[in-house]
């Protein structure tokens, strides 16, 4: 197992370096007025700008730029913002900003894998029920719909029906309701859908039916057998959640100003703060790596079979029959 | 040998709902089981074997239903059954199934000691101390060694045919009465199957149980029944024991079975073949569904169903051969050398009948059977 | 089923003429791939009632501009025909904060999102097809493929939409590059897999032994299974363009302003929804129309073209 997950970890690494890399390249492509404030952009003329860009090292060609981008990362510099925190070191700006994204994303993360698993299971076992037929609407119209629609008008109904604020304030613990019931919403209709339809597949496996034909009662069955290795290949997907989530909704945050990542990139880019935006990026890209690393650990956890496949073929011991 | 009669299943009718069409998997098919035996149920893949065993445990898949007949276990009518509490009480405590792929029949994500010990606090109430031991037990019986070790670890250390005795394991762990055996050796190796075999017959002797062993291989047959059930087209067209269907086979499609068989084919010559396919079994069938294919049959085999024609108290068929108006029709030649090579065998030895059934049952496992 | 042995007649028990054409007669059942795919598909009336409510809307949609003379752009300089209610002189949805027809803009905005999601269906399943054809059938390849796919695997897709909409300026092409570059990869995949296993599959291999050339295996064997995918793909893409339109329009990195779009609308109608808001629901109603009959078609057409589901 040990040498399973060492040999992954190199691997992600590797990945990471590619995704790093990769995403590094792609933001060297980043609109150059990115790297001014409006005002310094209108009132410099083309020789200033050019000068301006040179200083900051942004007309360097993209390998050195990379690697005093890596020098920077490990002293902790990330850069300085330019138009939202005009000279702010990005790190600090991101390291305020974090524990929002965190919190709210964790909150969000319990209601969805509670909820979610929750009405996968009673999908599962209803199935074609009437408790079936009521989450695949919801989960329709949660998939379909786009986001922002569903979330600024359940932002819109809810609060004006309960009397509550609008957004999001610190000392209000009212407000922090709907951020978090929204956050979840997402997450818990696709937990529904995926253990449904994992369970539906594992139900009409031969084990299932060998099961049944020694005597075990369907519920049982249910329980013991198809949810248990349901929950196999939708483990997998756990972590990255997390980490997705954690970092921020990029549409919550910004409907209900709540000061985390995810708002903070929105505003990022609209103001085209180039270091914010190429500092947020990466991070997130780098998440998400971490997260599928996690998620393919937490399988080879739960799996036996992944295990075995990394140790030698043992002999079967003298006098087995065959 | 034979007891009384332990299962009795009379004109069982079940219907798929298939494509939007109607299938009529089994047409009134007929059977009993007596205690203590092992009956053999022969039949090409779609004859209704394994939905006829499957109607024994209330299994069938979701689309078909019983619409007729009776099958008569402990004086209750199992085709009656709707619930699944009913269906419980029988299922592998009473009766039990295994299946043919036992690559698949086992969770992989459970150590094997666990799938059996979980029928044992089912049906047993057992607790943890005592289940485990009697896993353990159960274990030795079929014949795995070292069974502590193996009763942590998971389906995929073991090889196809270790696999299946941990499936037998947890078929018999609670004693059933009725062992159902659909196709266990198909997906095994032959030497191993002869060891599956032997297992079950062994099985079958210290826990008293009877057998139905479904299989398409006329080999396996000789080697482990005592009574043959043939089943063709849904139904039941012979039933007799082992020595009357090798030696005195009365319906054209038994014929027409062991005419097959490759060892009894004549060097130089062609083999035997049975002309044409099995009927669809979404249409209506009239007279005898094998009468487009028998180059023996009669005019009245097109025209209506055959009846049971007792032979013997142990041995019925289905064909108007057996009618009193029929003429005296011969088997065909290569039936035939089968009889007097079987009859020949056994007055030779003068043994009791299992040493000859056991004798040919090699000599057709030589020869590799279909 | 016992016949009383009196009813029959004696001749009856005379050996029949044996046919062998009869004998081969009796057997099997013709089984169409597409047949039972329509059958199960349609089967349900919802699956049949949203297919043709994405008909009328789509026809509706495009037929719209052709015929109706309201110009979606024209802005009313007479502050009195700003901000109007449904109904009378309104027109069917009302008028916006500079008194444009909502009803003509919907219309119009469907048709641009509709062209959109097309063009990004047709060029996620034409790039996916081609490069997982070549992925599954070349060996050599599925080395670095596997690595791109990784990669791309790895980032979360939200962000990539918006990295690459932040690089590229705001465009109608921009959205479909960005959604195009992170969809073809799971459709190559599939088709991958898809095209590994069946060149591999037993009956490919015996297909081959009979020397079938190589065109009519793939359209017997491969095809049915790849279109119905295809088919699946392009209705559930739709649904995910529209609403990556929407976000992006969001953020302020999604198509022009003038261009008449869903995404669009919907993004000013959310400005003024305190005051006006029908001007965001209406828009929002014929939207949601769209999505979920793409979704739930799209999802039914992929439970209907599965062969195991064909009872």
């Amino acid at each position: 197992m040990g040498s399973y997950i060492l040999r992954r970890l190199g691997q992600s690494m590797i990945t990471v370096a590619i995704v790093v890399i990769t995403v590094f390249l792609l933001l060297r492509l980043m609109p150059k007025s990115g790297y001014f404030t409006r005002e310094d952009y209108v009132n410099m003329d083309e020789a200033a700008r050019t000068a301006y860009l040179r200083s900051m090292g942004v007309l360097d060609d993209p390998a050195t730029q990379f690697v005093r981008f890596m020098r920077g990362v490990f002293k902790g510099d990330l850069g300085r913002s330019i138009s939202i925190y005009p000279k702010s070191p990005v790190l600090d700006i991101i390291k305020e900003k974090a524990p929002y994204s965190l919190w709210f994303g964790l909150a969000a993360l319990v209601l969805s894998m509670g909820l979610g698993l929750t009405l996968g299971v009673l999908m599962a076992r209803y199935k074609d029920g009437l408790v079936d037929s009521l989450g695949t609407i919801y989960v329709t119209i949660v998939r379909a719909i786009p986001g922002l629609i569903w979330l600024f008008l359940l932002q819109q109904w809810i609060t004006g029906l309960f009397n509550w604020p609008m957004v999001f304030y610190d000392d209000r613990p009212v407000s922090w309701i709907m951020p978090t019931v929204s956050l979840s919403l997402t997450g818990i209709a696709w937990y529904a859908i995926w253990l449904r339809r994992f369970m539906v597949d594992e139900e009409n496996r031969d084990y299932v039916r060998f099961a049944m034909a020694k005597g075990l009662p369907r519920s049982m069955v249910m329980r013991r057998h198809v949810l248990r290795n349901a929950l196999v290949p939708l483990v997998q997907y756990f972590p990255q959640q997390v980490l997705l989530t954690i970092a921020g909704s990029l549409l919550i945050e910004s409907i209900y100003s709540i000061p985390g990542m995810g708002g903070l990139l929105v505003n990022a880019v609209r103001q085209q703060d180039n270091p914010l935006v190429q500092a947020l990026v990466l991070l997130y890209s780098v998440l998400g790596v971490v997260g599928v690393f996690l998620g393919d650990l937490l399988m080879a956890a739960v799996d036996p079979r992944i295990k075995l496949t990394e140790k030698k073929a043992r002999l079967a011991p003298k006098g087995d029959l065959p | 040998m034979t007891g009384e009669t332990l299962l009795e299943a009379r004109d069982v009718v079940v219907k798929f709902s298939l494509r939007g069409r109607i299938l009529t998997a089994l047409r009134g098919a007929s059977l009993d089981l007596r205690r203590g035996e092992t009956l053999a149920v022969v039949g090409e893949s779609g004859s209704g074997k394994s939905v006829l065993a499957k109607t024994f445990l209330g299994m069938l898949d979701r689309n078909g239903s019983i619409c007729g007949g009776s099958i008569m276990f402990d004086g209750r009518d199992l085709a009656q059954l709707r619930k699944e509490k009913d269906w419980l009480a029988i299922r592998g405590k009473r009766i039990a199934m295994i299946f043919q792929d036992p690559m698949t029949a086992l969770n992989p994500l459970k150590t094997i000691g666990e799938q059996i010990r979980e029928v044992l606090v089912l049906h047993r109430g057992m607790d943890r101390r005592a289940s485990r031991l009697e896993v353990l037990r159960t274990l030795e019986l079929v014949g795995i060694k070292d069974p502590e070790r193996r009763y942590r670890q998971y389906p995929h250390e073991f090889s196809g045919g270790m696999r299946q005795r941990v499936v037998i394991a947890a078929a018999v762990a609670c004693k059933p009465e009725i062992l159902i055996c659909d196709e266990p050796t198909t997906a095994l190796d032959v030497t191993v199957q002869a060891q599956i075999l032997d297992l079950i017959k062994s099985l079958k002797r210290e826990l008293g149980m009877s057998v139905l062993f479904i299989t398409h291989d006329l080999g396996v047959v000789a080697n482990v029944a005592d009574r043959v059930a043939v089943m063709y087209a849904g139904q039941v067209i012979e039933q007799g024991t082992v020595e009357e269907i090798f030696t005195d086979p009365r319906a054209p499609y038994t014929w027409a079975l062991l005419a097959s068989l490759p060892q009894l084919g004549i060097k130089g010559e062609d083999l035997f073949a049975i002309k044409g396919t099995p009927p669809s079994l979404f249409k209506e069938i009239k007279g005898d569904a094998f009468a487009p294919r028998n180059p023996l049959a009669l005019e009245v085999d097109f025209v209506a169903e055959p009846p049971i024609f007792q032979v013997s108290p142990t041995h019925w068929a289905k064909t108007w051969l057996l009618d009193p108006r029929a003429p005296t029709i011969e088997p065909p030649q290569s039936v035939i050398r089968l009889r007097e090579r079987l009859k020949a065998e056994l007055a030779e030895r003068q043994r009791p009948a299992e040493a000859g059934r056991e004798r040919a049952g090699r000599e057709r496992q030589k020869g590799s059977a279909s | 089923m016992r016949q009383n042995l009196p009813d029959l007649s004696p001749e009856l028990f005379r050996p029949a003429r044996f046919s062998e054409t009869e004998a081969e007669m009796s057997g099997y059942e013709r089984y169409s791939y597409w047949r039972s795919t329509f059958r199960t598909f349609l089967k349900s009336p919802v699956s049949i009632a949203l297919l043709a409510l994405i008909l009328v809307l789509t026809a509706f949609s495009f037929l719209y501009p052709v015929v109706s003379r309201t110009d979606p752009n024209v802005v009313a300089l007479d502050s009195s025909r700003w901000n109007l209610k449904p109904g009378g002189a309104g027109g069917i949805f009302g008028t916006d904060g500079l008194g444009r027809d909502i009803w003509a803009r919907t219309w119009y905005g469907t048709r641009t999102s509709l062209l959109l999601g097309f063009v990004i269906a047709l060029f996620d399943v034409g790039i996916g097809m081609v490069a997982g054809a070549l992925w599954g059938y070349v060996k050599r390849l599925d080395r670095i493929m596997t690595e791109i796919y990784n990669v791309l695997n790895n980032i979360p897709q939200t962000v990539f939409l918006v990295l690459l909409a932040y690089i590229m300026q705001p465009g109608f092409w921009t959205i479909v590059v960005a959604l195009c570059s992170t969809g073809w990869i799971s459709i190559a995949r599939f088709v991958r897999n898809k095209v590994m296993s069946i060149r591999d599959a037993e009956y490919n291999i015996a297909s081959r032994c009979l020397a079938t050339p190589l065109p009519r295996m793939i359209v017997r064997n491969v095809l049915p299974y790849l279109v119905s995918i295809l088919i699946m793909e392009a209705a559930l893409t739709i649904p995910y363009s529209i609403g990556a339109e929407v976000f992006l329009g969001f953020i302020g990195l999604g198509l022009p302003i003038e261009v008449v779009s869903l995404g669009n609308l919907v993004n000013q109608g959310k400005n003024t929804f305190m005051l006006y808001p029908y001007q965001l629901t209406w828009p929002t109603v014929v939207l949601a129309a769209i999505t979920i009959s793409f979704y739930i078609v799209g999802n039914r057409f992929a439970d209907a073209s599965d062969p195991r589901n064909h009872l």
